[in-house]
């Protein structure tokens, strides 16, 4: 449990850090509000020359982009911030600091920062969210709603598993900035529903890079489309994710001291 | 003790420039070749859009029977496609660039020295856009080969598309560029940067061939530059423009260099004021 | 005399700093109306700098060297008062002016950090204008009186520091500069290539007449390059002289060192005692009473050996520094 107050106390810490840049919560808002609203405006043009994308129809359509942008939201505050310090610290030696505290170090190098006015993103992630069920038809059950927070829940540590894989990189290739550009430009497949993309494309965007799983299960399970085996398998495939990228974690790892001794 | 205090003869001003050019384009190639694998993670990442937008255009293609708005599938894949290249040529000195420059104290040393500060910019990014292309064409070819792309060119659109893309890459510059001094009056210039980008999305033809749109937005488009970056550069290629149309375009692209220009002179005339004062 | 080189009268720098209290009102408020305080970086210098002349810039971190030098190099616009150098006013940042002096800044890397240095050389020779068959001459002299023929052939980032700074003053100098502006080239780097750096930059003054304006915490560069230093603390110039003179005018104490017949003596009552070794002893007096002393300790002492030291530079440069801002 003492990790648990280990990442509780740094979560304050970094809150209290970025609550002294308030300026940022204006910014964060603007800069939202330009994200959705070029996102609905595609999506009106979408819907202006057809009626149902693959089966899904734009009030459905809305809530998928709704999961997208809060997901995209939890990344930007709690996952980025801490992958690219730990690049940084990689690049420049100053990993050393995180490494010699007696806590594990997967941990500490997971919790380190947040940015908090990101959280911006998160709530207007929920009114797109909210504002698509309400176009939704059917409505919505207890047990649609349960799965939708585990879905949700696997898609997030699936994509926390992809980035610290990705990082843990920079243990071997030290110019890792680019990496950013690549996963931005990835999340951006999330936007639709995994199934519009042809064969080759869908099995990387669920496997290779979880980005499309990770959206479209939980977007699935609110608009009563989720089989109950599918998230089954993705509990398993997340747990086997996670498992992976611990191993992967502290491999780099003893490359990295290896490096450096 | 032998004393000289008499200056250097200079060397002619536009043989020098030319050198500078050709030596900047040089390193760029050599230094940006060195990281491939940043590069290529870099593309990638750029190529999600394109491809993004072409599947679901595709998709709604194919329900609506082969096309939309008279678009056929193969055609949006070429747009697409095209679309890749001339977004790698719109990479340009902007405004994460500049913020970057001053913070790591790069600037001072630019200024110690007797050039202009665009030449620097341009020069470089014009180097690196070779290593660029390089690397774009395998990307062209599985895309081509995975989305089958309906493309005819006459050897004229491919010679305005050529003057097109440096055309794009300049007028590009020079926005931007003017955008980035925003960074010497603040360091939270980002959602001006970032609805810079939007209004580029949707008046460029970046997020959807022009044609897709409604026609205010259409003409609108037609008076903002854009469209000069973008759509104009594409269409040049893969579109059915008259000679007449081919022209106008390099033309509006000039024009809109020119406006640029004077813009990035006056924004960087009182940048350099700003940062003189202030200093750091 | 000539006419100076570098001539700067009454300079002064103000920074304006933004100044807002903690808390949202606050911050709304300076959205409106920024609340700003004077820094007072550089106020009302004055000096001039002949020919040739090499000269230390000293001060503790803060003092307004690295301003000054930035004024002089035309980065740092001045607040008021006049800075000419070479007849050209720095902030103008004309071309002609640009293209007569450098400037090195020991913690800033101005090479292309990917490509060899002699890559970017090329492109110093492009944006200087110069003619190929100057710019081979003095590339290949600096490169020979460096000692960096290897070194220019590899990527900058593969350069040890004090190797990095070598290929840094090569890429400075190829425009053969008159004046050279040098904020601590030393920093950071070790004692053999702090002397290496030191050599070169006395043998560029002889060999090509630059005047050289120097700040460094290295006291060491400092006395075997420069004459002339210029003290500078809190924005004010303290001392402007000889180096050896710096000593006379700020050193409050001088070292009477003995050599005793009768070793062992308590000499206590003379002033303080900061060594006994048996016979030998180093005394710390007032320097105004250095001869009286002197006088005493022969008079009542069988001394065998007596000198009168100044002492060390870096004490002299401590007590200068102790002074408070307001005078």
């Amino acid at each position: 449990m003492s990790s648990l107050r280990v990442g509780w106390l740094f979560l304050r810490m970094g809150v209290i850090n970025e609550l002294q840049y308030r300026v940022n919560f204006f910014v964060q808002l603007l800069q939202s509000l330009i994200q959705v609203g070029t996102a609905l405006v595609m999506l009106e043009l979408v819907y202006s020359h057809t009626n149902a994308l693959n089966g899904w129809t734009q009030p459905e359509l809305l809530s998928l982009i709704g999961v997208q942008v809060l997901l995209g939201g939890f990344i930007h505050t709690f996952i980025q911030p801490n992958m690219q310090q730990l690049m940084q610290d990689v690049q420049q030696g100053t990993l050393d600091y995180a490494l010699t505290k007696p806590e594990d170090a997967q941990l500490l190098i997971s919790v380190r920062m947040v940015r908090i006015w990101q959280v911006v993103e998160i709530v207007s992630g929920v009114i797109l969210l909210f504002v698509g069920l309400a176009g939704v038809e059917n409505s919505i059950g207890v047990g649609d709603a349960i799965a939708f927070g585990i879905a949700l829940l696997i898609g997030g540590v699936l994509v926390y598993c992809f980035w610290l894989v990705m990082t843990t990189g920079a243990f071997w290739v030290v110019r890792m900035e680019n990496v950013l550009e690549l996963f931005e430009g990835i999340y951006q497949t999330g936007r639709w529903p995994v199934t519009v993309y042809p064969g080759w494309l869908r099995y990387s965007v669920t496997f290779l890079v979880p980005i499309g799983f990770a959206v479209t299960v939980p977007a699935e399970a609110l608009t009563s489309r989720l089989q109950w085996p599918t998230l089954v398998f993705a509990l398993g495939f997340g747990c086997a994710a996670f498992a992976f990228t611990r191993w992967f974690w502290h491999f780099g790892l003893r490359h990295y001291s290896g490096a450096s001794a | 003790m032998s004393v000289d205090v008499a200056r250097l003869p200079e060397a002619g001003r536009w043989r020098s420039l030319y050198d500078f050019y050709v030596t900047t384009m040089r390193t760029a190639i050599a230094s940006q070749l060195q990281y491939r694998v940043t590069n290529y993670f870099y593309m990638l990442g750029m190529i999600a859009e394109p491809v993004v937008y072409l599947v679901v255009w595709t998709t709604i293609a194919k329900d609506q029977g082969g096309a939309v708005n008279g678009i056929t599938t193969g055609e949006f894949a070429a747009y697409y496609i095209v679309w890749t290249l001339v977004r790698n040529m719109n990479i340009v000195f902007g405004a994460p660039f500049w913020e970057e420059r001053i913070r790591e104290g790069r600037l001072a040393g630019d200024l110690l020295k007797p050039m202009y500060i665009l030449h620097y910019d341009l020069a470089y990014f014009a180097g690196w856009k070779f290593v660029v292309v390089v690397l774009w064409l395998p990307i062209a070819f599985g895309l081509s080969a995975v989305f089958h792309p309906t493309l005819s060119p006459t050897p004229l659109e491919i010679v305005v598309f050529i003057f097109a893309i440096w055309g794009a890459y300049l007028v590009r510059s020079m926005f931007q560029g003017t955008i980035g001094m925003l960074n010497f009056w603040t360091t939270r210039g980002a959602a001006v940067f970032d609805l810079y980008i939007a209004t580029e999305m949707l008046l460029s033809g970046r997020l959807v061939p022009l044609q897709l749109m409604p026609g205010w937005v259409q003409t609108l488009a037609n008076f903002l530059p854009f469209k000069w970056t973008f759509g104009f550069p594409i269409e040049s290629l893969v579109g059915n423009l008259s000679t007449r149309d081919l022209l106008l375009g390099l033309c509006a692209q000039a024009l809109w260099i020119g406006i640029g220009l004077v813009l990035f002179k006056v924004a960087w005339s009182s940048a350099i004021k700003r940062f003189v004062s202030v200093g750091n | 005399m000539p006419d100076p080189v570098v001539h700067v009268a009454e300079l002064t720098k103000i920074y304006k700093v933004p100044e807002r209290e903690a808390g949202l009102r606050a911050a709304a408020k300076a959205l409106f109306k920024r609340q700003t305080r004077d820094v007072r970086a550089v106020e009302a210098i004055s000096f001039d700098i002949g020919p040739g002349e090499i000269v230390g810039f000293l001060g503790p971190n803060g003092a307004g060297k690295t301003t000054t030098l930035k004024m002089l190099a035309g980065l740092l616009y001045p607040t008021s008062g006049e800075a000419r150098v070479l007849g050209h006013i720095p902030s103008k940042r004309e071309r002609e002016y640009l293209r007569r002096m450098t400037m090195v800044m020991g913690n800033r890397n101005q090479l292309q950090w990917d490509i060899p240095a002699l890559d970017s050389f090329e492109l110093n020779r492009a944006i200087y204008r110069l003619q190929r068959d100057d710019y081979l001459a003095m590339r290949d002299e600096l490169v020979e009186l460096l000692d960096v023929g290897d070194l220019v052939r590899k990527p900058v980032r593969n350069l040890s520091l004090g190797e990095r700074m070598k290929v840094e003053i090569v890429g400075a100098l190829l425009h053969r500069p008159q004046v050279l502006f040098l904020d601590e080239p030393t920093i950071g780097l070790d004692v053999t290539m702090q002397k290496r750096i030191r050599t070169f930059i006395d043998e560029y003054n002889r060999r090509h007449g630059a005047t050289v304006l120097l700040t460094s915490h290295y006291m060491a560069d400092v006395e075997a390059l420069c004459k002339r230093v210029i003290v500078i603390h809190h924005g004010r110039i303290l001392f402007d002289g000889a180096l050896a003179a710096l000593a006379d005018e700020f050193a409050a104490y001088k070292t009477i060192g003995v050599v005793l017949e009768n070793g062992g003596a308590p000499l206590d009552a003379y002033g303080e005692v900061v060594l006994n070794e048996g016979d030998r002893v180093s005394i710390r007096v007032p320097k105004a009473e250095t001869s009286r002393v002197a006088a005493r300790l022969l008079a009542e002492h069988e001394v065998l050996d007596l000198t009168i030291e100044e002492p060390p530079i870096e004490d002299v440069i401590e007590s200068v520094f102790a002074q408070p801002a307001a005078q």
